[in-house]
């Protein structure tokens, strides 16, 4: 298991190298961050280890709380980057609190989940809390504004909403809410820019300049790389900057145009071993909390991965989501590895509620 | 911090009936997860594979930019192989505009480093509006050193100004052969069309006369390509490989340099033309049509001023006098009416008519340039001293049918189908000709006009020259010809042209030899009218022409400086030495220049003396040589 993040993250740093080449001495501050935050993470893993993961049952609104006022603080205080804030700055790292805010979201929910589990089903009440821990963080991301993210927070809701007994009258109510929501968020939530990108997912050859220049452009940079690839630091794609945010949301690009099929078939390969783990982690607990919790967190990672993915394909529209662990981005990385620490943790003292 | 053990033992375990249930939803996470697997895999085979070809070939479209490079043009040599025409680097301004911050104030820069209007660099670029931005645009031709220098060193002052280096055509010898050599110009639209498939562009140099235009096939070389990788903001990478152009072929011609250097100094001053040609080939040494055109003034565009002027010059710079002047050939159509009086049998060399000054026919008198009169001439005299009375008689006796015949058999009349293009004809006038042209019958006393070589007649200097030519080399009419051979970049020979005969007078060398003696006293006895064209070692034989531009009546009694300019006579003179072997027939015709004898003949001595001493330069440095490897 460790071993496969490794190697993802091995590959992640080889591409992020690739990425932020730019001929002769690379500009390797990047490369240097990236692997600062690996090492950090690591170590974060290491003392996870430490705890029992349970004890994120009594902490758990504390840092639901303390994750509120840190999202609201980005929204006063924060950064402005392109028309958007998303950033605090700490002085040696600017802060994305979108991220640990997501986990912070699989742990509330598997905390309330679990404890409201009667083993016969929820009811369209009981779900009000969650709902309302969701939309409480949906509606500070979306200010900030950050679309993509917020919808991830939806994503992983209705993930362990799913995941958890419903009576089927609460799945009825929700999916009808939910068709008469989606229209009327069309209408007054979305800003032009989101409906544009929207649009342009669906015809992405109109307007190849603008909005779907990404996607374009992107698409032709993991085409071109064919079965075995243009080479290492040889993708024209990424090195000649048509292709944008190489280095984040579209690293996956690059290592496709560099590596071609055979390289994106092993990466894949590795990667979904490390989300099937996670499943299996999963299933392996015996306690409640430890399923719910494993699970929101393979859900956390696995659509982060999969709408990235399906985004670079020129499947979805240019959303602003990493490759959890391929991306280049401390805040992901970090939250990512503290995640994968807490697998390791529920994986580890799976049998020790018998013990007890 | 550490939670009591009571908390571990609160945690709920799973109950044992949830587990199939548990399983049976991470079964479906499972599959779930499986689907997008697959979702992914299917469609980076798409991508990558399927279309992963039509993926690339869009990669590299991105990211090369094709940019054609201007072969050199082919050089013009002159016989001996002294490059005449070749091509220098020239330094252009051009600006790509996407790569200016600022293009206001780059403008604003380069209107004083360049001294040019800013209108006039915003006209430039409106021009190229349609472009696409990074098509670089041209700003300024053939800066000089100092511009370029200053623009190399503030470089970073001027983002996005850039020198292009283009050959553009270098005329070594000033406005040496012009007419012939032709000027370049910008492509027009028509050309495009004309040319589908030549891989021409808007923009590029195009052969618009003379040679560059008719040899534009050799000339033009092939282009090449550059391939630059650009990077998304259409800056420059690197250069990839690429094609180089290929330098056209060069034109090897039959003009000497020091022959035409010669009569182009010798005609300075003066409108006209001056053929030298190889008698024994039709290969043409020496082609001027005076004045010149000043070719430079063509490369990159003329002015319309410029254009104006030439149009405007009364001296007509932009007519190819050699084959498209057509004047009344005056007295050197003494050949054919002599060559006609002896081929009919009119008349003899002893046959003698008497000059008195003038001849009566019909109700009109007909003057000889002699007012005195030569009194009784034979052949020769008459052709020595162009007795005109002499010639009226034979004309009269041979008719104006006659005359045309022995007129078109030495050329007259019809293109020599010389190389250039828009050759002009002339006119040799028969009854039948006039009849329909001008729906009256012929009247004998033209015929009086037209033995003189006045009247209808019109020829162009090039077809006295082949007509020289022929009398000189015993009745051979070859075709004229300027272009010796075709000559690829590695030095092969692709394309030699030979000389090739138009027609062949037979049973004539009798009758073309008397004339020949003619015209050998014409320039060396000392009455003869061509004596200014007298050399002291070589025999030159010709014959001088004056052709009356308008009736000398009405100015008779005015002095020859008085008449105005486009009323004076032309003048013309044409002769080959040597007369006893002859390899070079040298015709002059000077516009307005009044006699023959005086305006035309001193120019012909100065080309003949040229070509002598040049050769016999040659045999001695062939003697030194032949001596030296005796040694």
């Amino acid at each position: 298991m460790l071993a496969a993040v490794l190697l993802i993250a091995a590959m992640g740093l080889i591409n992020l190298y690739s990425a932020t080449y730019a001929g002769g001495d690379a500009s390797t501050t990047a490369f240097f961050r990236q692997l600062y935050f690996f090492v950090a993470g690591f170590s974060f893993i290491v003392i996870i280890h430490l705890f029992d993961y349970r004890i994120l049952l009594t902490w758990n609104y504390p840092l639901y709380i303390i994750t509120v006022c840190v999202l609201l603080g980005a929204l006063l205080f924060g950064g402005s980057i392109a028309g958007t804030q998303r950033w605090i700055n700490l002085g040696f790292f600017r802060l994305q609190p979108s991220e640990p805010a997501k986990l912070m979201l699989v742990i509330s929910l598997a905390s309330y989940y679990y404890r409201k589990d009667t083993g016969r089903g929820f009811t369209i009440k009981d779900l009000g809390v969650p709902i309302l821990l969701t939309g409480v963080l949906f509606v500070l991301i979306l200010k900030q504004p950050d679309l993509g993210t917020a919808l991830m927070f939806a994503g992983i809701f209705i993930s362990m909403t799913l995941f958890v007994k419903l009576k089927w009258s609460t799945v009825w109510i929700i999916f009808g809410a939910c068709s008469a929501a989606i229209p009327m968020g069309w209408k007054f939530f979305l800003k032009p820019y989101q409906k544009q990108r929207i649009l342009t997912f669906l015809n992405p050859e109109s307007d190849p300049n603008n909005s779907g220049y990404h996607i374009m452009q992107s698409k032709i940079a993991v085409g071109s790389g064919l079965k075995f690839g243009k080479g290492y630091l040889k993708g024209t794609q990424g090195h000649l900057h048509f292709l944008p945010e190489r280095h984040t949301d579209f690293a996956f690009s690059v290592w496709a145009e560099e590596w071609g099929f055979a390289g994106a078939l092993v990466f894949l390969a590795v990667y979904f071993f490390m989300i099937l783990w996670g499943l299996n982690v999963c299933m392996a607990s015996r306690d409640k909390f430890g399923v719910l919790l494993a699970f929101g967190i393979v859900s956390l990672i696995f659509w982060q991965a999969v709408i990235n993915l399906l985004m670079v394909m020129g499947f979805l529209p240019v959303v602003g989501i990493p490759l959890p662990l391929f991306s280049y981005g401390g805040s992901s990385l970090m939250t990512t590895l503290i995640g994968i620490g807490l697998l390791m943790n529920i994986r580890m003292r799976r049998y020790q509620v018998r013990k007890a | 911090m550490q939670p009591s053990k009571q908390f571990y033992t609160s945690i709920k375990i799973i109950d044992a009936d949830e587990v199939p249930q548990l399983k049976k939803r991470t079964d479906i996470a499972t599959f779930v997860i499986i689907f997008f697997i697959v979702v992914i895999l299917t469609r980076l085979w798409f991508l990558q594979i399927h279309n992963g070809n039509n993926y690339r070939e869009k990669a590299d479209n991105n990211r090369v930019r094709m940019l054609d490079v201007i072969a050199p043009r082919g050089n013009i040599l002159d016989s001996k192989g002294r490059t005449i025409l070749t091509n220098r680097p020239s330094f252009n301004i051009v600006w790509v505009k996407e790569d200016s911050p600022d293009p206001d104030e780059i403008i604003k820069k380069l209107s004083i480093i360049l001294d040019e209007e800013i209108a006039e660099l915003l006209k430039r670029v409106r021009e190229a509006a349609d472009n696409p931005r990074h098509i670089p645009i041209l700003l300024k031709e053939d800066i000089d050193w100092k511009t370029l220098v200053y623009i190399e060193n503030n470089h970073y002052d001027l983002p996005g100004i850039r020198i292009e280096v283009l050959p553009i055509r270098e005329y070594l010898y000033g406005d040496f052969g012009s007419h012939m050599i032709g000027y370049l110009g910008e492509i027009n639209q028509e050309e495009l069309v004309g040319r589908k498939g030549e891989n021409y562009q808007g923009g590029d140099q195009i052969g618009k006369n003379g040679f560059e235009k008719i040899y534009e096939e050799e000339l033009r070389g092939e282009k090449g390509i550059s391939y630059m990788e650009v990077d998304a903001r259409g800056f420059e990478q690197r250069q990839l490989k690429g094609r180089e152009p290929l330098p056209g072929n060069d034109l090897q011609l039959t003009v000497d340099l020091d022959l035409q250097l010669e009569a182009e100094k010798a005609m300075e001053g003066m409108a006209g033309a001056v053929i030298a040609m190889d008698v024994n080939s039709g290969r043409i040494l020496a082609f001027v049509s005076s004045p010149p055109v000043h070719l430079e003034d063509f490369v990159g565009g003329i002015s319309t001023k410029k254009w104006q002027e030439l149009l405007n010059n009364m001296k007509r710079p932009l007519v190819p006098k050699t084959i498209q002047g057509q004047y009344p050939p005056g007295s050197t159509y003494k050949i054919v009416t002599a060559l006609a009086g002896l081929a009919k049998k009119v008349i003899t060399p002893n046959t003698i008519f008497y000059c008195s000054g003038s001849m009566v026919y019909g109700n009109r008198r007909y003057g000889c340039w002699k007012q005195g009169g030569h009194g009784a001439v034979s052949l020769h005299r008459a052709l020595a001293e162009s007795c005109d009375v002499y010639f009226y008689q034979v004309g009269l006796k041979v008719g104006v049918d006659g005359l045309a015949e022995y007129a078109k058999s030495l050329g007259l009349g019809t293109r020599t189908g010389i190389e250039l293009e828009y050759e002009k004809s002339g006119l040799i006038p028969t009854a039948a000709w006039k009849k329909q042209a001008k729906g009256v019958p012929w009247q004998e006393g033209e015929t009086l006009s037209i033995a003189i070589g006045q009247g209808f007649n019109l020829v162009t200097p090039l077809q006295i020259c082949q007509m020289t030519s022929a009398l000189a080399n015993g009745g051979m009419l070859y075709k004229p010809f300027l272009v010796e051979k075709i000559i690829d970049p590695e030095g092969q020979v692709i394309k030699e042209f030979e000389p090739t005969v138009t027609l062949e007078l037979l049973g004539m060398d009798n009758y073309l030899e008397l004339i020949r003696d003619g015209l050998i006293d014409a320039v060396n006895d000392r009455h003869g009218t061509g004596t200014a064209a007298r050399l002291k070692d070589i025999t030159v034989a010709g014959k001088t022409g004056t052709a009356q531009v308008v009736t000398m009546e009405t100015f008779k009694a005015v002095d020859e400086e008085d008449v105005a300019y486009q009323h004076r006579d032309h003048a013309w003179f044409t002769s080959f030495a040597p007369a006893e072997k002859p390899e070079i027939a040298v015709t002059v015709m000077v516009e307005h220049g009044g006699h023959g004898g005086s305006a035309a003949a001193p120019v012909a001595k100065k080309i003949l003396e040229r070509y002598f001493a040049v050769k016999s330069d040659v045999n001695s440095a062939k003697s030194v040589e032949k001596q030296a490897s005796l040694r």
